[in-house]
C-alpha cells in the first residue's frame, strides 16, 4: 500500500499541537509506516504545492487571508483533519471575540500596526468543510492517533464522547474538586480526554469545548454557590475554550 | 455459622496474614474522601470510613475491562481472575454486591463480571462512621444480607466476626479469634441495629408504595422542575452501586490487523446514551434531560422493583454526593412523589 502524503498546515496558535505530536515517540514512529509527511514546520523545512492525501490543520481561523490559504489547502487534500482547541473551537484566541478593543488591551501603543489586524477568531470549519475534528488544548494524540489509523485503514469511524468530563473523572474516582470547595468547569466540558487535570490538581477549563447539552445557567448558579466565584467570574469562566458555543456569542 | 472475635490487637496481623495469601482490597483515605483500594500495607485500611467515591462493584467489573484481544488469526479473553480478598464492604454494599450478581447472571451470565465475583473473598464490616446523605436504615431495611463470607462488627476491645459461608472459614486461618460470648454477640447486633437505626436521611415509604406511587408520577410535572439544574454528567450513574449499564467499543491498533475490544461504565443521564443511528438518520429517544432524569427513578424505584421485590437501591447516598448541582437526593425526590 502506498503511503498517504501529509501536509501540516498552522494558523493561529502556539504550534504547541505539532510539539505534542513530535514527542509522541513510538506510535508516531509507527504512523510513519503508513505515512509521507510533505510539509511539516516543526520537523523539516521542505514546502508543497502539489496534491495531498491528508491535511493537519493546527490554529484558529481569524483573517480574510486565512480564508483564501484555507481554501487552497482544501481544494488539493482528500482529507482535511483540524486538530486542537484553536482549530476546532477558535481556541483561547476566541477570547478577543467579545472584547471591542482587545488589540489595545494586549499591544497597547503598537495596536494599530498592520499585522496586528485581525477579526473575530473561529474554527477551521467555518471557513472549509472540516472531515475531522480532534479537539484539546493540546490535541489529543491518541485521538489522533486512531482517527489517522481510521483514515489509513479504512476501518470503523472512531468513537470520540460528547458527555461532560465528570463521568471520566468519576470512572477514575478523582475526588471531585467541588467536595474541597473548589471550581471546575467539568458538568460542561466535554469528556474524551480522560480527565487528567483534576486528577492532578487543576480545573477542567473546557478545553474540548462544551458537552452536548451543556446547562450553563446551572454552571454559573455552581460556580458561584459551590465554587465560590464572584458572579462575574463565573460567567466569564468558559469563555477560555467555548467562546464560540457559549449561549452569548 | 460460628461467631468470632478478633481483638484489637490482632486486627493488623489478621489483615497482614490476608495480605500474605492474596490481594486485599479495601477502604483506604483519598484526600478528603475513601476509596477502595488494594492495601499496600495493612494500617492504611480505614474500617472507620464514611462511604467511598466509587462502590466495590469496580472489584468484579472495573470502569473499562477489556474484553478480547484479536488479530487476523482470531481473538482470546482477556480476563485472568485470581482469588482477591475485598474487605469493609457496608451491610448496605453487600446488598448492592447481591443486585449487582442478579443482574449480571440472572438472564445473561456475564463471564466478565461473574469470574472475577467467584474468586473473591467478601469481608463485611459493620457502619462505624454515616456518610452525610447515608438513608440505607429506610429502604430494603428488611433484606438479608448475602453473598458475603465474613462479617466484622466493631464492639469494645475488637470484632465480631460473624462466620457466613464456608469460603469466610478458611479465612479464620490468616489470624487468631477467640470464640465470641454471647455478651459480645448481642453488642455486635445492637450496634448494626443501632447503624440502621441512626442513618442522616430517611425515606417515608415501604418499597410497594414507592413502587406504586414513583410509576403513577411518569407524567408529573416534577421532573421537569427537578431536573432544571441538572448537567447530564451521569455522576449519580458511575457512582451507583446497582447501575449496571456499560458500552462496548473496539480500539485498533496502528497496524490496521490487531486491536481490542473493552467496555465502560455507561450512563443513561447522559445525552448520548438514549441516542441511536438507523438507516433513517441518529435520533435520541430521551432528548430531553428531564425524560433522562424521571427515567433514573423510573428504572431504580418501579422497573426494577419489580423484579427484585425492592427498589434497586441501597441507600448508600453517593449519588446525592456526587451531584453538584444537588438534584439527585433519592430521599428528596422520593419522598416528594409519595407526599403527591
Amino acid at each position: 500500500m502506498a503511503k498517504l502524503k501529509c501536509a501540516w498546515f498552522d494558523f493561529a496558535c502556539c504550534e504547541g499541537c505539532q510539539v505534542e505530536l513530535t514527542n509522541y515517540g513510538e506510535p508516531f514512529v509507527q504512523l510513519l509506516e503508513h505515512l509521507e509527511p510533505v510539509e511539516f514546520r516543526e520537523v523539516m523545512s521542505e514546502k508543497t504545492t502539489g496534491p495531498i492525501d491528508v491535511a493537519f490543520i493546527e490554529g484558529s481561523f481569524t483573517r480574510e487571508a486565512d480564508r483564501r490559504r484555507l481554501e487552497e489547502i482544501r481544494a488539493r487534500a482528500k482529507v482535511v483533519v483540524a486538530y486542537g482547541s484553536c482549530a476546532t473551537s477558535g481556541g483561547i484566541n476566541a477570547l478577543k471575540n467579545h472584547m471591542d478593543d482587545y488589540a489595545g488591551e494586549v499591544y497597547g501603543a503598537d495596536k494599530d500596526r498592520p499585522h496586528l489586524n485581525s477579526a473575530k477568531a473561529l474554527p477551521v470549519s467555518a471557513a472549509i468543510k472540516v472531515d475531522y475534528e480532534v479537539r484539546g488544548c493540546p490535541m489529543d494524540r491518541d485521538e489522533l492517533l486512531r482517527i489517522v489509523q481510521q483514515v489509513v485503514h479504512g476501518t470503523a469511524k472512531v468513537y470520540v464522547p460528547s458527555y461532560p468530563v465528570c463521568v471520566e473523572c468519576k470512572r477514575r474516582e478523582t475526588v471531585c474538586r467541588y467536595d474541597d470547595g473548589e471550581y471546575c468547569l467539568g458538568p460542561i466540558a466535554r469528556a474524551g480526554c480522560g480527565a487528567p487535570c483534576p486528577a492532578d490538581g487543576i480545573p477542567c477549563e473546557a478545553c474540548r469545548g462544551l458537552a452536548e447539552q451543556p446547562n450553563q445557567e446551572a454552571m454559573v448558579k455552581v460556580l458561584v454557590d459551590n465554587g465560590k466565584l464572584p458572579q462575574q467570574r463565573a460567567e466569564n469562566l468558559s469563555r477560555m475554550f467555548t467562546a464560540n458555543f457559549r449561549g452569548d456569542a | 455459622m460460628t461467631q468470632q472475635f478478633l481483638r484489637d490487637d490482632d486486627l493488623m496481623p489478621f489483615v497482614e496474614g490476608l495480605m500474605n495469601r492474596y490481594p486485599v482490597i479495601a477502604p483506604v483515605a483519598k484526600r478528603t474522601r475513601f476509596v477502595f483500594e488494594k492495601l499496600i500495607a495493612a494500617d492504611d485500611l480505614r474500617l472507620d470510613y464514611d462511604t467511598t467515591v466509587l462502590p466495590p462493584k469496580k472489584v468484579f467489573f472495573p470502569s473499562r475491562q477489556d474484553l478480547i484481544h484479536f488479530d487476523q488469526q482470531g481473538f482470546s479473553a482477556c480476563i485472568e481472575p485470581q482469588a482477591q480478598v475485598l474487605m469493609g464492604v457496608h451491610p448496605h454494599d453487600i446488598k448492592g454486591i447481591a443486585m449487582s450478581d442478579r443482574f449480571y447472571s440472572d438472564r445473561h451470565f456475564d463471564n466478565n463480571y461473574m469470574a472475577y465475583r467467584q474468586v473473591t473473598y467478601i469481608i463485611g464490616s459493620s457502619v462505624q462512621q454515616h456518610y452525610k446523605y447515608a438513608f440505607f436504615g429506610s429502604i430494603n431495611a428488611d433484606k438479608p444480607l448475602s453473598g458475603h463470607d465474613l462479617f466484622m462488627t466493631k464492639i469494645d476491645g475488637g470484632y465480631v466476626i460473624e462466620v457466613v459461608s464456608d469460603k469466610g472459614a478458611e479465612l479464620l486461618a490468616c489470624g487468631s479469634f477467640s470464640e465470641a460470648s454471647p455478651a459480645q454477640i448481642a453488642e455486635a447486633e445492637a450496634v448494626n441495629a443501632a447503624a440502621m437505626e441512626n442513618c442522616p436521611q430517611k425515606l417515608n415509604g415501604g418499597s410497594a408504595e414507592i413502587r406504586e406511587k414513583v410509576r403513577a408520577a411518569y407524567e408529573s410535572p416534577l421532573w421537569d422542575e427537578m431536573s432544571e439544574d441538572c448537567f447530564s454528567c451521569g455522576s449519580c450513574n458511575i457512582v451507583c452501586p446497582t447501575c449496571y449499564c456499560f458500552d462496548v467499543q473496539d480500539e485498533w491498533n496502528v497496524d490496521g490487523a490487531s486491536g481490542c475490544r473493552f467496555r465502560l461504565w455507561d450512563a443513561c443521564l447522559t445525552s448520548e446514551f438514549s441516542e441511536v443511528t438507523g438507516p433513517g438518520g441518529t435520533e435520541n429517544f430521551r432528548d430531553k434531560r428531564a425524560e433522562r432524569y424521571r427515567h433514573r427513578y423510573m428504572r431504580k424505584a418501579a422497573y426494577l422493583n419489580d423484579q427484585l421485590g425492592g427498589p434497586a437501591c441501597t441507600g448508600c447516598g453517593r449519588c446525592s454526593g456526587a451531584c453538584t448541582a444537588d438534584i439527585a437526593n433519592p430521599v428528596n425526590v422520593i419522598n416528594k412523589v409519595l407526599e403527591q
